[in-house]
């Protein structure tokens, strides 16, 4: 029997390996991305999912919110970047901390809230985004579902590991994120290429512990 | 002059070929970025490099791609729960005083971040240049979101920036 994982696509195959999957205990990890086993689907048991609902359009989705304005100008300030216009870069960058900074309210969070955003993001979020880009044929958009839905998934995937083993999980361990798609890597160094999004290990950034 | 000289310096090798053939010396930069007000576009630096590290960027660029209102409206969608989910990220972050914790989150929040910049690229604004970049500069400049907005700073990349697109 052979298993893939959702993330990253590595092929776990019975007939190479030592261990069938089956017997591969729960803590068992992808060798590649670092997903848990349960995020691996055995391939033969997979079939096509049926269409997905017609997504009805609400006209708030045009209305853009300060968080959103706030990565949008960023986005353009790196934009401004790679073209060398460091003067175009720095105000943009000025109105995307602008943003940040009006759309913190304080308000209460909770590892549950983003547990419960990841959960809408992956169940419906995505599926909404591939059917109507897959109508449309948006390549663009059909790209970035496609990585976005890996990260959101590895994104759950670690939630949940920290929510089952709390700070054990992380004690002696980095955690690297890929500045190109954003995934999520714990480990004491980057992969060599991004299991997503395919760059190499110096685009990914270590988090730093907090300064004291 | 359709195009300009750019560096990666991640893969230049210093070998400066590129010093030695360029005709106006927009290569010989103290801090390696090329100077584009000397740069012709001529294009020699690109085609000697050994490395490979240098690329010809096109002046005017072309209109991004069509994007349908439907395409638009669900990546809209998903980068707000992306920003709705940075701003928990960071909030969990500030509270915190567990280590595990603190780094998750502020990798969450530099991930959310992320995805949120690459869903609005391709919900239409890809680029600085962009007519949707530049309308929407035009009506924070028209109506700034609070009396403390910016508005100078939106002024000046109307100014630095020619439209690629507009009509």
């Amino acid at each position: 029997m052979k298993y893939r994982c959702n993330i990253c696509g590595y092929l776990y195959d019975d007939s190479r390996q030592e261990v069938p999957f089956n017997e591969l205990p729960d803590s068992w990890t992808c060798p590649l991305c670092m997903a848990s086993k349960s995020q691996f689907t055995l391939l033969e048991e997979k079939k096509e999912e049926k269409p997905a609902e017609p997504v009805s359009i609400d006209e708030d989705a045009f209305e853009l919110s300060a968080g959103q304005l706030s990565a949008l100008f960023s986005n353009l300030a790196r934009g401004a970047e790679k073209q060398y216009i460091p003067a175009a870069q720095k105000e943009f960058t000025v109105l995307s901390e602008w943003f940040l900074k009006a759309a913190q309210d304080n308000s209460p969070a909770s590892i549950e809230d983003l547990a419960e955003y990841l959960s809408n993001d992956i169940n419906k979020g995505y599926k909404d985004i591939d059917s109507i880009a897959t109508a449309d044929s948006d390549r663009g958009a059909l790209r970035v579902n496609v990585w976005g839905d890996k990260v959101t998934r590895m994104l759950s995937n670690l939630l949940e590991r920290y929510q089952s083993e709390g700070e054990d999980f992380l004690l002696n361990t980095e955690v690297w994120v890929c500045t190109a798609c954003g995934f999520i890597y714990p480990g004491d160094e980057p992969p060599q290429i991004c299991p997503v999004c395919k760059v190499q290990d110096w685009k990914f950034e270590k988090q730093e512990r907090r300064k004291a | 002059m359709k195009s300009y000289a750019v560096r990666n310096l991640r893969l230049c090798t210093k070998d400066c070929l590129c010093l030695y053939v360029c005709p106006t010396g927009a290569t010989d930069t103290e801090d390696s970025i090329i100077d584009v007000d000397k740069c012709t576009g001529c294009g020699v630096c690109a085609e000697s490099c050994p490395s490979g590290a240098i690329t010809m960027m096109p002046l005017q660029l072309p209109p991004q791609q069509h994007k349908t209102e439907k395409v638009t409206a669900v990546l809209n969608l998903m980068s707000q729960s992306k920003a709705e989910q940075e701003k928990a990220a960071l909030q969990i972050a500030k509270e915190t005083e567990k280590d595990g914790l603190y780094r998750l989150m502020m990798a969450f929040a530099r991930s959310n971040r992320i995805m949120a910049e690459d869903l609005l690229r391709e919900a239409g604004y890809m680029l600085p240049q962009s007519s949707n970049a530049q309308d929407l500069l035009k009506s924070l400049i028209d109506n700034p979101p609070s009396p403390d907005f910016p508005v100078e700073s939106a002024k000046k990349l109307l100014e630095l920036i020619p439209c690629n697109d507009c009509r």
